[in-house]
């Protein structure tokens, strides 16, 4: 199945074959979902276009997987957007602030989650300024507008489907099987590496953790695909858990720097054992990712289910959430100070423009880039509206029209340079969004002037706002991520997996990296230190319980207590009388005693390592 | 000839069009169908499991449409 990727791929203009089919299947569900709207008689058929546009994911189970947390979103975002209407029909000022207010919470909630998730919860923000603030002269409307907007959505949700299974777009599971195999050889590649040498390399430690939490969206993805979908889902969650577990404790798990060997305590056998327990830790891990593996490809339940639990960070995302509800408050009142006739559309591509740019890294840069990227679109939907159908009123010059625009955005958007690919992604939406097609077509010049100069506008007010209360900085979150980092640190809790929690702190530094943390490069050491101990600490906690003798609970207790105030003086003694108590040398005893000398030796060297700094 | 009759859905006073309780329902049959699907291999039957999933709803939409 995985063997066709190994084949050469077929090039056509300098764009891979896979590009193209990917652009035709886009523009085809397009032309249908803009048919059916018509021959439904929607009133909102640009908004199936639209939902083509957003849907356009290269593969099948991306595509279904966000066009249900699309449809999710628009429910919650009309039911929210009739309260609001019901609650303050006749009181402008408060419906504004309300939509605000209701605008923060979803980015609140977007900055909680990732994925397909967080772009559900913006959407359900917004959702609410395209139909509470758009009919805000009309309330009765309101219903109505939701309604017409959900149908359009399910149109463009269905064409995206039938397009996507009639024309065989490629799957997302086989694509996960093959990238969690490429990414756990790179996982082996990394542990020989580190074991061998005792350098930690964090030029590739980091990109791995990166590359395994970023596809934790995408797993859910295989979820929707087919009939086995959920079983590949969290088979392949399994595999990612375990070999984030794998590359931490190959990071940890180092061989013992010369410096510290010549310890009056580290008798040369002991060396030895720590070693081959060393050995052994790492070999089990490797055959944890590789049986979890195994059940992703044969398509068996896994024995058990790991979660990936992503770290959240309430503060930050009650800030972020804090500053778009001010944006939006801060346009609203310029909008209401104004009095311009079509403020309220101004002000719903406002509300759409802060809310998907919420959910960046950079949201002023967002911003900066749809400002550049809003002329273009304009443009191109005006030469396509006046200059190439100019008056036409059938349906196939329409699709015909529609073919270079629709095509080209979608090959822009599958480019590797991320200014190319934000482009066509804004192309593949703004155009039929400017163009607006309907039943007939009015081709009136003044409106598309009016929407286009609101439009750009809109973004333009957007960034004086964002300049005014700008997002909340890079420093500052990566210094809250620190702070908890080391909070956690000190007061370990055992609810989660020893897995799930390593999962959850690399999750952590994915959150640090995103924020800048590469350049920031004592942080970004304290982050990994602060990792490194806590899965030090985790993997000795997980043998202590396993120690289950009566006679020796009180001396894991003690060891418990040593690991929470680092004294490493206490855990190379109760190291000693564990390693005495033991029947063999792969006893539990023998391992947990292993697991505490080493542990000992790294909180040594990190001491040796901050004093040396701090001289 | 029988003339079938098409019941709306009303919820709090909003008329939900027929066709959507059926698409809706076949979804929801679908969904509890999987597992039993994945036991039976459904997806190695076919060279294309997409469009064979896509017709079997077809199939039991139309069903509930003829018998509902």
């Amino acid at each position: 199945m995985v063997a066709t990727t190994a084949q050469q791929p077929f090039i056509l203009a300098r764009i891979p074959a896979s590009s193209w089919s990917f652009a035709v299947r886009v523009w085809l569900a397009t032309i249908l979902a803009l048919f059916v709207s018509f021959w439904l008689q929607l009133e909102a058929p640009a908004t199936a276009a639209v939902t083509v546009g957003v849907l356009a994911e290269p593969t099948r189970g991306q595509a279904l997987d966000k066009a249900g947390f699309r449809l999710m979103a628009t429910i919650a975002g009309v039911t929210a957007a009739i309260t609001i209407t019901g609650l303050f029909s006749q009181l402008r000022d408060l419906m504004l602030a309300a939509c605000a207010v209701w605008l923060g919470v979803c980015v609140f909630a977007a900055r909680l989650l990732d994925g397909y998730r967080a772009y559900a919860a913006v959407l359900a923000g917004y959702t609410v300024a395209i139909i509470a603030t758009q009919q805000i002269d009309n309330p009765q409307h309101v219903f109505q507008a939701g309604m017409e907007r959900g149908a359009a959505i399910a149109v463009g949700i269905m064409s995206m489907a039938l397009a996507n299974a009639f024309l065989f777009a490629p799957e997302r599971h086989s694509w996960l099987a093959a990238q969690l195999a490429a990414l756990h050889r790179r996982v082996r590649a990394y542990a020989s590496a580190t074991f061998q040498r005792e350098e930690d390399n964090s030029a590739v430690f980091l990109p791995l953790v990166r590359e395994i939490v970023g596809l934790r969206p995408e797993i859910g993805s295989a979820a929707l695909e087919s009939s086995s979908g959920s079983i590949r889902s969290a088979a392949a969650r399994n595999v990612a858990v375990g070999l984030l577990a794998q590359l931490q404790a190959a990071r940890v798990i180092k061989p013992v720097p010369a410096r510290s060997v010549d310890r009056q305590d580290y008798a040369p056998d002991v060396a030895a054992e720590t070693s081959a327990w060393k050995t052994r830790e790492l070999r089990r891990l490797d055959d944890d990712v590789r049986q979890e593996l195994l059940a992703l490809r044969s398509i068996k339940w896994p024995s058990r289910l790991r979660r990936a639990p992503l770290y959240l960070s309430y503060r930050n995302a009650a800030e972020s959430g804090l500053r778009a509800a001010l944006w939006f408050a801060l346009a609203a009142t310029f909008f209401v100070w104004t009095g311009w006739s079509a403020a309220s559309a101004s002000l719903s591509f406002l509300a759409s423009i802060a809310a998907l740019g919420a959910i960046t890294p950079n949201p002023r840069g967002f911003t900066v880039v749809a400002l550049f990227g809003a002329p273009i679109s304009v443009a191109l939907a005006g030469l396509l509206e006046f200059i190439l159908l100019d008056g036409t009123d059938a349906f196939p010059v329409l699709a015909l029209a529609l073919a270079p625009f629709t095509i080209g955005s979608a090959l822009l958007a599958t480019s590797h340079n991320p200014m190319w690919s934000a482009l066509g992604r804004i192309n593949l939406f703004a155009i039929p969004t400017m163009l607006a097609p309907s039943n007939p077509e009015t081709y009136n010049p003044q409106t598309f002037l009016f929407t286009s100069l609101f439009f750009v506008a809109s973004i333009a007010i957007l960034l004086v706002a964002q300049t005014l209360i700008p997002p909340i900085s890079d420093e500052k979150q990566r210094m809250r991520l620190l702070a908890a980092a080391r909070r956690e640190l000190q007061e370990a809790d055992n609810k989660m997996g020893a897995d799930e929690a390593t999962f959850r702190e690399a999750s952590r530094i994915g959150q640090f990296l995103s924020a800048g943390g590469a350049q920031d490069g004592r942080a970004l050491a304290d982050m990994l230190a602060c990792l490194d101990q806590s899965a030090m600490i985790r993997l000795c906690n997980a043998k202590l319980i396993q120690v289950t003798d009566s006679a020796l609970a009180p001396l894991a207790h003690q060891a418990s207590a040593a690991l929470a105030t680092r004294n490493t003086a206490t855990l190379r003694i109760i190291a000693r009388v564990l390693r005495e108590k033991a029947p063999h040398k792969a006893s539990i005893e023998a391992e947990t005693a292993a697991c505490l000398v080493a542990t000992s030796n790294a909180f040594d060297q990190d001491g040796l390592d901050s004093a040396q700094e701090a001289r | 000839m029988m003339a079938h009759t098409f019941r709306e859905l009303v919820v709090g006073g909003v008329l939900v069009a027929p066709f959507v309780t059926y698409a809706v329902a076949g979804f929801a049959i679908i969904i509890v169908l999987r597992p039993l699907l994945n036991a039976v291999g459904f997806a190695r039957m076919f060279s294309h499991a997409a469009i064979a999933q896509l017709s079997l709803y077809v199939a039991v939409l139309c069903l509930l449409m003829l018998l509902f």
